[in-house]
């Protein structure tokens, strides 16, 4: 009878990557994530969001804090955190000569897998993922989507307790990109295992993610959970355009007790919370204050927006 | 930073850490490489074609010319184990290309990634170039044996035949491997090459004795690894009286000398194969 999980998946704590030169990619990060948890690490490039899983993955060497996978720390106990974890990176990391099958026997052979178990958790990944009329071919010819699907395949060939996508998604064409989503939110069903994801798109975070830790700079700015992390930004968001000084119209906004300390500004664009008041009504006081408003619009918050107020930048404008 | 914690309701069976036993990772790591290699069979065909032709057309043409070394060696086999001084380079080289194409377009990361000490990386490709200069040079002297070369077999002299080719080869591919670690484009390594695995070769006495170079070149020679390789396949295979050795040594005792060369080449392998080793290591870990 197997026993019980009490630690952690992933604890990361002060964790800091300085590079040589100077330039800081992670700043002290603390975070936790639970046993069965899918995890995501929302930011731009060049937030520290590989740098991360770098460290995690024992390929890049901390300059100070602790990880560790299962318990067991990155620095001290490489092997034993590699052997519990794999990784899907960002870029193809596949050998092209080899059939997509010697892919998968070479990973399930070096993570010590049986080759009985092997056999079977190949057909069963390679199926699970949509691979599996592809194996004999050699990878070489498999489109960017396929070679893909055959990475997180072998990824679960050894069932990590411990898997990582580093933005699994990137460079793939949109009708891809929301099959493979599929394939990953299908994973949480078929796989007991933890999942830290890390993406610079939005809607990924949001529909995957049961916790995300929003990343700028190097530091964490917010972990929670997306619903709670949007509940933050109210029910409704209002944007309102106006032809004068955005920042200014803000201030006389905030001076009449119209938008709260969480509002924002994009341009020319009012970001505003909307929470006891309707938006007839900010835009009611808008105009009272003489504020032209050239363009309204009201829709629901996203992370984009949680981002933005946290960091004052989109992530789509710093990827 | 607000923060919710997240009472997720799936406990999961601790799996204990699997690893695959140290032997069992390095035969997939070398099966791994051989399926690469054996991908492109080039690999193993073209760094053949210099020495052989070397062997059995340059050598035999070059005794007909000049009438050999004037000696008891016989010019062609002198000339044929000469060239493993090239072929061994070559294909060694060819291997740290590969490491290269691993690291730009491969699967290194992934391997990098595994659960087998990072040294083993190295040992995997390590075992397949030994083996794949085994067969090269199997064939090579094989040739030569069937061109007329005349070759002294004997198992004390097989034994040091065997023994300098072997750390030959790692001491080679312990060059390449740190090439390939340190050197991130692929154009520069290929244009190291011939300074790397060629030009040593003029110098090391592969198609005449050192003493026909200047005296300057021939005291370059003698610092060479590969002159002391030479001088040992040599010794092995050709000229059970060590020529070779006494070109370099000048003492009266040949086994002594062989002993010596061979510490000189153990030496210069075992300092290079750990400046590999920390040349992969770092390049492999930022």
């Amino acid at each position: 009878m197997s026993a019980i999980s009490t630690e952690y998946a992933v604890e990361v704590s002060d964790l800091r990557k300085t590079y040589p030169g100077g330039v800081e990619a992670v700043k002290g990060i603390d975070f936790r994530v639970e046993p069965g948890e899918v995890f995501g690490l929302l930011g731009p490039n060049g937030a520290g969001k590989s740098t991360t899983i770098g460290m995690l993955t024992t390929t890049i060497a901390p300059t100070g804090g602790t990880a560790r996978l299962a318990g067991h720390d990155v620095a001290t106990e490489p092997l034993l955190a590699r052997s519990v974890s794999s990784v899907v990176f960002q870029e193809a990391v596949v050998d092209r000569g080899l059939s997509g099958r010697t892919n998968l026997e070479l990973h399930a052979s070096l993570w010590g897998v049986p080759p009985a178990l092997a056999r079977t958790r190949i057909a069963e990944v390679a199926e699970a993922v949509g691979v599996a009329d592809l194996l004999d071919r050699t990878v070489g010819t498999y489109s960017g989507g396929q070679r893909r699907r055959l990475e997180i395949a072998r990824a679960l060939v050894s069932q990590p307790r411990v898997l990582f996508l580093d933005e699994p998604t990137v460079g793939l064409d949109p009708r891809i990109r929301h099959e493979l989503l599929d394939v990953i939110a299908d994973l949480r069903a078929r796989e007991d295992m933890t999942i830290l994801l890390t993406t610079h798109y939005l809607d990924e975070a949001q529909r995957l993610c049961d916790r995300v830790a929003i990343i700028h700079l190097g530091e964490i700015v917010a972990l929670d959970t997306p619903a709670a992390l949007l509940a933050g930004l109210g029910g409704e968001i209002l944007e309102l355009r106006v032809d004068r000084d955005a920042t200014a119209s803000l201030e006389t906004l905030r001076e009449r007790g119209v938008a709260t300390a969480d509002a924002f500004v994009v341009g020319s664009t009012l970001t505003l919370p909307l929470r006891e008041r309707s938006a007839a009504d900010v835009i009611a006081a808008a105009a009272e204050a003489g504020l032209g408003a050239t363009g309204v619009a009201t829709r629901p918050p996203s992370l984009d927006d949680v981002y933005l107020r946290l960091t004052g930048s989109r992530i789509a404008e710093t990827v | 930073m607000a923060t919710t914690s997240v009472a997720h309701p799936l406990r999961i069976p601790a799996r204990a850490p699997r690893r695959a036993p140290l032997l069992g990772a390095l035969r997939t790591l070398a099966r791994r490489r051989v399926a690469l290699t054996a991908h492109n069979p080039r690999q193993i065909a073209i760094p053949l074609m210099t020495p052989i032709l070397f062997a059995t057309v340059i050598a035999p043409a070059l005794k007909a010319a000049l009438g050999g070394l004037h000696s008891h060696i016989d010019y062609t086999a002198f000339v044929s184990v000469g060239t493993v001084g090239l072929l061994v380079p070559l294909a060694t080289a060819f291997a740290g290309l590969s490491v290269i194409v691993d690291r730009d377009s491969g699967a290194q990361r992934e391997l990098l990634a595994a659960p087998v000490p990072r040294a083993l990386l190295l040992l995997g490709n390590l075992a397949v170039v030994v083996g794949l200069c085994a067969f090269q040079v199997g064939v090579l002297i094989g040739v030569a044996a069937l061109r007329g070369a005349t070759f002294h077999v004997s198992a004390s002299g097989l034994f040091w035949f065997v023994g300098a080719a072997l750390l030959f080869t790692v001491l080679m591919y312990a060059i390449a491997e740190t090439l390939a670690s340190r050197i991130r484009q692929q154009e520069e390594y290929i244009g190291l090459t011939p300074v790397i695995a060629i030009l040593p070769w003029f110098f090391a006495g592969a198609l005449f004795p050192i003493g026909a170079l200047p005296g300057a070149l021939t005291a370059f020679a003698k610092v060479l690894p590969l002159t002391h390789v030479m001088a040992l396949l040599r010794y092995g295979l050709v000229d059970p009286r060590g020529t070779g050795l006494h070109d370099i040594w000048g003492m009266s005792n040949t086994t002594t000398e062989a002993f010596l060369s061979l510490g000189v080449v153990v030496a210069f392998t075992v300092a290079l194969s750990a400046l590999a080793v920390r040349a992969f290591t770092r390049s492999a870990v930022e």
